[in-house]
């Protein structure tokens, strides 16, 4: 494709608004005077069909191999325009914008001169680039039809069963004995008051019975390999000692078994012999002998008898899974306040948790039932339930747990359904938070039935050393002064926090957390249950606290993401991807992987003494390696560092020093400058923008040629820190990488001002104006003479440090 | 309430207990009884058991070897609770007092084979009851209507009166002494582990007698010309004499056989391996005939016994 380039270039109205600022017949009359523009016109609406047609008939009849569309902000359009290259015959990838609508009419309505001015200088730009685009075709790759749902709470069984009757193989792994998670220790649920296991049992004996369900429980994740639709995933199956196939799960053996030890399912308020299941309905129904603590005196193997189905030398068994998509389940864990002085727990013995309420109230819990205290196996008479403990508290964890208030009250409820006007209930709370379907009628309910509120952060709880009833003091605040409450039982409703091992799958997936070490999702309201990496989906409380009902739907929407993969043949992905050019990278003789390290996908290989690999299917076509590669050794397409230098150049030909050239990202800054020009904030024409996908992208060399071609001000612009970019930390290696520079162009004689890094989001096109203004103040201050003076000094030096580009 | 693992310790007692909710565990020393033999330290499947180090006085006695609990370790299976010779060990779930092992026969009871025809005894005697060096007989006479006579010289009839011995049995070590001082050959006492022990003089450090300190009973070792003789008859094999010997191999201790109830375990065969030398322990199993447990010895020595 070394054919000369023949680019046509298409100025559009957008009825009056493009055409009532900007002279879109200069602008024409001047794109037809850029070097290779063979043609060039201008339509009304060159989006709508006619105007669509003519591209086509233009690039048939004039030979075009390149397009420039001048017209609105690519962010809205550039798939169209795509579309339609690609009717005419043309590869989509050979088409370029030039943004007059958001960056030119819209923004500068008031200067109509200048307005078509920059447009013309957009319009150069955009043909710059044009002339070195090259055609791309997206990658194909296969797709596995099975998928693994990891965590076998109520949203990966969901999850799973969805997945299967769409007829899809799922393999779901749990790293306990049983499956069912939290909701199989809870008592009865909230806000309808039906038993947990009577509703979530079926559903876990469904998952065992279903012929598409692979059910590997008591094993861990080891290490995931591959890409979206090519998974390959190592587990380990840890050893029960019982053989699933043959073990009937008719628990004789548990009888003969001497040895008890603390039952973790029973919040360790129970026992469970030594070879046991961890409660009567576990899926699937396999013992497990807890070596820990198992004396091996064979009695289990005696009353197995023919059935054999134990092997006390069974080994840990590692197999592998080839999936297509993965569906993260891995739910929360519950926050134990040992360390908070405030409530005792731990050390008064009629302190509890809430779970540890749950299962004491569950008829097949470890008091079959009985709410009896700890300290004499009484049934309390006063019960005080205390809210937000370790939640809502910025010294431990900040978020709300969510579902804490609703169990809360149906705690309460439950207390005095069982005992009715032999108990005083009170709840202590901050805020009651009872949202979404029928919650806000249970809490009614509870206060008709007698519960008391109080609105108050409990201070200090004391123990009567006689009767080990304890006393709540707190702050009262609807009477505003301190209070005392006696209790003969303290209920603690503890935060939901990250799941323990958490942060080895995060490591193990490549996924990203959030400051809370929950799950982070692609984006909080778009993408609520997709992962930056491509396949791998969220479903529950590992993303974040979240009650059954609403786990319930995530385990399903996550099905259906995963669907979207799994009901493909191939997926197709966006050739925007990094290229090791082997013959120019570092690693070949010495140990480098710097772009292996910067990547925040972990899409590049790197084995020593060859080249770099990109993973392609992996590369989400950030461009930080790009950037970072010492040796400029890799390329992104469609982002090419000449295609950058040529829009460099282009938008630096005329008047440098009175220009500001800046960097945005494609999602958050860029995105900024558009709603600036979409919301008429005015700023000064003097910006020219070159668009990438991520601030990461942005070379030192960029920056370096803009000020050798005697930029007045380089301004770099990406997501919010620390989460907010696109492409996890893009935006971070960005940071890193320009403060050093400003550092070494500040000693270099650069006024520091004239060196700028930002952070605007897709919503502050406001931002983005002031910023404009603000710098545009900057450079009239330092004046045109400095900066030329500057630069003639810099330009030197600069050449230099270009000059291994050959640039 | 979450579980709570909790140790005491005083001059009498080590108490550890595992508390939960609804559940209360507790195994206690009385370090009155204990001799500091070490067997349950040895058997412990959790290695909750430990020799406290061995203090070594500078000048006079020996002081017996003492033992620990770990607290965070502790099984409350009652191996321990089963095996010691001189019943130092309670163990209690919910306030009572159990042995899950012995209840589910993983572990077997041991036998104190003490039988006492009190028809042979002489009215007034109480030689046992003075012999006994742990102290665990009483000899009372009764009426023949049960009543216990406080005064002898005021009984007229002393041919209708009856001799009762009582033992405590749980904290009885079968030494024997008892039926070698009984005049009318009216006790006969099996032991609980027999076996062998031997001294190799030519090991022993010069005026050591430290052996011969911590020997729960009186003159199983005895000092002549400046060393230390074993008389093995009333030799209850418990082995605290060992643990005090400075020097390896100047004390052998080698156990033959061990009085239980039969039990088929594999935790008990392991307790065997453990306590009776392998020679024996393997004619022992072939007894026995428990030829599977005695693969599995085989299996753990790399050599056909
Ligand atoms: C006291 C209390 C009462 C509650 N009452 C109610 C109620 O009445 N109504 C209601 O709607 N909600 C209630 N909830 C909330 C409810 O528990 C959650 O909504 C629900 O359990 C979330 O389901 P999940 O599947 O996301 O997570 P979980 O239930 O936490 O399940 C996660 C599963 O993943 C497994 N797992 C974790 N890590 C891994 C790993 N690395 N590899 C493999 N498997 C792993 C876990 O073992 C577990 O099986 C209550 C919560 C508490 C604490
Ligand atoms: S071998 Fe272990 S699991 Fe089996 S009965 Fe004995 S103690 Fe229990
Ligand atoms: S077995 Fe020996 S060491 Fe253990 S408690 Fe009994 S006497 Fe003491
Ligand atoms: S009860 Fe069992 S676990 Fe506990 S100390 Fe005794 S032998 Fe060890
Ligand atoms: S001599 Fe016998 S009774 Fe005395 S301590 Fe040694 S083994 Fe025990």
């Amino acid at each position: 494709m070394d054919e000369e380039p023949r680019i046509g270039v298409f100025v559009c109205h957008c009825g009056l608004n493009i055409a009532g600022v900007i002279d879109v017949k200069a602008v024409t009359e001047y794109a037809k005077t850029l070097p290779n523009v063979v043609y060039a016109e201008h339509n009304p609406y060159t989006c709508a069909d006619p105007g669509q047609e003519s591209i086509k008939k233009a690039i048939k009849e004039y030979k075009l191999n390149r397009v420039v569309v001048a017209a609105c902000s690519p962010r809205l359009h550039e798939p169209t325009f795509r579309r339609c290259v690609a009717e005419a015959g043309l590869n989509p990838y050979l088409l370029e914008m030039a943004n007059i609508r958001e960056h030119a009419s819209w923004a500068h309505p008031s200067e109509p001169e200048k307005a078509t001015e920059k447009a013309k200088e957009l319009v150069k730009m955009a043909v710059a680039k044009a002339r070195l685009l090259r055609p791309l075709e997206p990658f194909k790759v296969p797709v596995t039809k099975k998928a693994l749902v990891i965590g076998g709470g109520i949203a990966g069984i969901n999850a799973a069963l969805d997945l299967a009757e769409m007829g899809f193989k799922v393999y779901l792994v749990e790293k306990k004995e049983s499956i069912g998670g939290h909701m199989a220790q809870l008592d009865k649920t909230f806000p309808t008051l039906d038993c947990s296991i009577c509703i979530e049992g079926p559903k876990m004996v469904e998952v065992a019975r279903h012929p598409n369900i692979e059910i590997i429980s008591f094993a861990d994740i080891l290490k995931v390999e591959g890409f979206v639709g090519n998974f390959k995933v190592k587990v380990r199956k840890n050893p029960r000692y019982v053989i699933e196939e043959k073990c009937t799960g008719c628990g004789e053996c548990r009888n003969v078994c001497p040895i008890e030890y603390p039952n973790e399912w029973d919040e360790y308020m129970g026992v469970r012999k030594a070879i046991s299941v961890p409660f009567d309905q576990a899926v699937p129904l396999v013992y497990t002998i807890n070596r820990d603590y198992c004396i091996e005196c064979y009695k289990c193997v005696e009353a197995c008898g023919p059935r054999e189905a134990i092997n006390f030398d069974q080994q840990p068994e590692e197999i592998e899974l080839e999936v297509g998509a993965i569906i993260v389940a891995t739910g929360y864990d519950i926050y134990k306040p040992f360390d908070d002085p405030v409530y005792g727990y731990g050390k008064y013995d009629n302190v509890i948790t809430s779970l540890e309420f749950e299962r004491l109230i569950l008829a097949a819990g470890p008091t079959g039932g009985k709410v009896v205290r700890a300290s004499d196996g009484k049934r309390p008479r006063s019960v005080v339930i205390i809210q937000c403990v370790g939640s809502r508290d910025l010294k431990k964890h900040e978020w709300c747990s969510g579902f804490c208030c609703m169990y809360s009250l149906k705690h309460a409820i439950m207390l005095k359904e069982h005992y009715g006007e032999d108990i005083d209930v009170y709840i202590l709370y901050m805020d009651m938070r009872t949202p979404f379907k029928g919650y806000e009628q249970f809490y009614r309910r509870a206060r008709e039935m007698g519960v008391s509120f109080i609105r108050g952060k409990a201070s200090e709880i004391v123990e009567d050393p006689e009767t080990k009833n304890l006393y709540v003091r707190a702050e009262d605040v609807a009477l505003g002064e301190p209070i005392e409450i006696e209790a003969e039982l303290v209920i603690l409703a503890t935060a939901a926090v990250p799941a323990e091992g958490t942060e080895d799958l995060a490591r193990i997936l490549n996924l990203s957390r959030g400051s809370d070490g929950f799950f982070l999702e692609s984006h909080p309201k778009l993408k609520p249950i997709d992962t930056p990496v491509d396949g791998i989906f969220l479903a529950g409380a590992c993303q974040g606290p979240k009650d059954i009902p609403y786990s319930v739907s995530q385990g399903s929407g996550a099905a259906a993401r995963a669907a979207t993969i799994l009901s493909k043949d191939e997926w197709l992905i966006e050739p925007i991807v990094a290229v090791v050019d082997p013959n120019k990278c570092r690693n070949v003789k010495v140990k480098c992987g710097i772009c292996a390290q910067k990547c925040p996908y972990g899409a590049i290989k790197i084995e020593e003494g060859k080249p770099a690999q990109v993973v392609t299917a992996m590369c989400h076509g950030c461009g930080t390696c790009a950037a970072e590669c010492p040796a400029d050794a890799i390329t992104q397409m469609h982002f090419t560092d000449a295609q950058i230098f040529a829009q460099i150049e282009a938008a630096l030909e005329e008047n440098p020093e009175e220009k500001i050239l800046a960097f945005c990202c494609n999602w958050c800054s860029y995105a900024g400058s558009d709603l600036a020009g979409t919301s008429r904030f005015e700023y000064p024409p003097n910006v020219r923008i070159i668009r990438v996908m991520c601030s990461g992208r942005v070379d030192r060399d960029f920056v370096i040629d803009a000020f050798r071609k005697g930029a007045g001000m380089v301004l770099v612009a990406a997501c919010h820190l620390p989460y907010d970019c696109h492409y996890i930390s893009g935006n971070w290696r960005m940071k890193e990488r320009m403060e050093a520079l400003a550092k070494m162009l500040e000693k270099l004689g650069l006024t520091p001002d004239r060196f700028r890094v930002d952070y605007i989001s897709a919503a502050e096109g406001l931002k983005f104006a002031e910023l404009m203004k603000e710098l545009t103040a900057k450079l009239m201050e330092i004046g045109k003479e400095r900066i030329k003076a500057e630069n003639q000094k810099l330009k030197p030096i600069l050449d230099r440090m270009l000059a291994r580009k050959g640039l | 309430m979450p579980m709570k693992l909790i140790k005491n310790e005083d001059e009498n007692v080590i108490r550890v207990e595992r508390k939960l909710h609804a559940k209360h565990y507790a195994l206690t020393l009385d370090k009155s009884w204990c001799k500091g033999c070490g067997i349950c330290v040895e058997l412990c499947p959790r290695e909750a058991i430990t020799l406290k180090p061995i203090v070594r006085p500078s000048e006079g006695r020996a002081n017996p070897p003492e033992i620990d609990i770990d607290v965070e370790k502790c099984n409350y299976c009652g191996i321990c609770t089963a095996i010691c010779p001189f019943g130092a060990l309670t163990l209690e779930i919910d306030g009572k007092t159990e042995i899950p092992v012995i209840n589910s026969e993983s572990f077997p009871k041991l036998v104190r084979d003490v039988r006492v025809d009190a028809e042979r005894c002489k009215v007034g005697c109480v030689d046992c009851e003075e012999a006994c060096p742990l102290g665990l007989i009483k000899v009372s006479v009764t009426t023949p209507e049960g009543e216990v006579v406080e005064d002898l010289e005021s009984i007229e009839d002393k041919e209708s009166l009856k001799v009762k011995v009582d033992i405590d049995l749980e904290h009885c070590p079968c030494c024997r002494i008892c039926e070698y001082k009984c005049p009318e050959g009216a006790i006969q006492v099996r032991k609980i582990f027999h076996g062998t022990l031997k001294i190799n003089h030519e090991l022993c450090p010069d005026d050591c007698q430290a052996c011969l300190d911590v020997c729960p009973i009186p003159n199983v070792l005895y000092k002549e010309d400046g060393k230390v003789y074993v008389d093995e008859r009333f030799c209850v094999y418990c082995g605290a004499c060992k643990i005090v010997c400075p020097v390896e191999g100047a004390l052998e201790l080698n156990r033959t056989w061990i009085s239980h109830v039969p039990v088929k375990s594999g935790a008990w065969n392991r307790a065997v391996e453990k306590l009776a030398s392998t020679e024996a322990m393997a004619k022992l199993l072939k007894m026995k005939a428990l030829e599977r447990a005695k693969s599995s010895v085989e299996k753990r020595l790399g050599r056909r016994l």
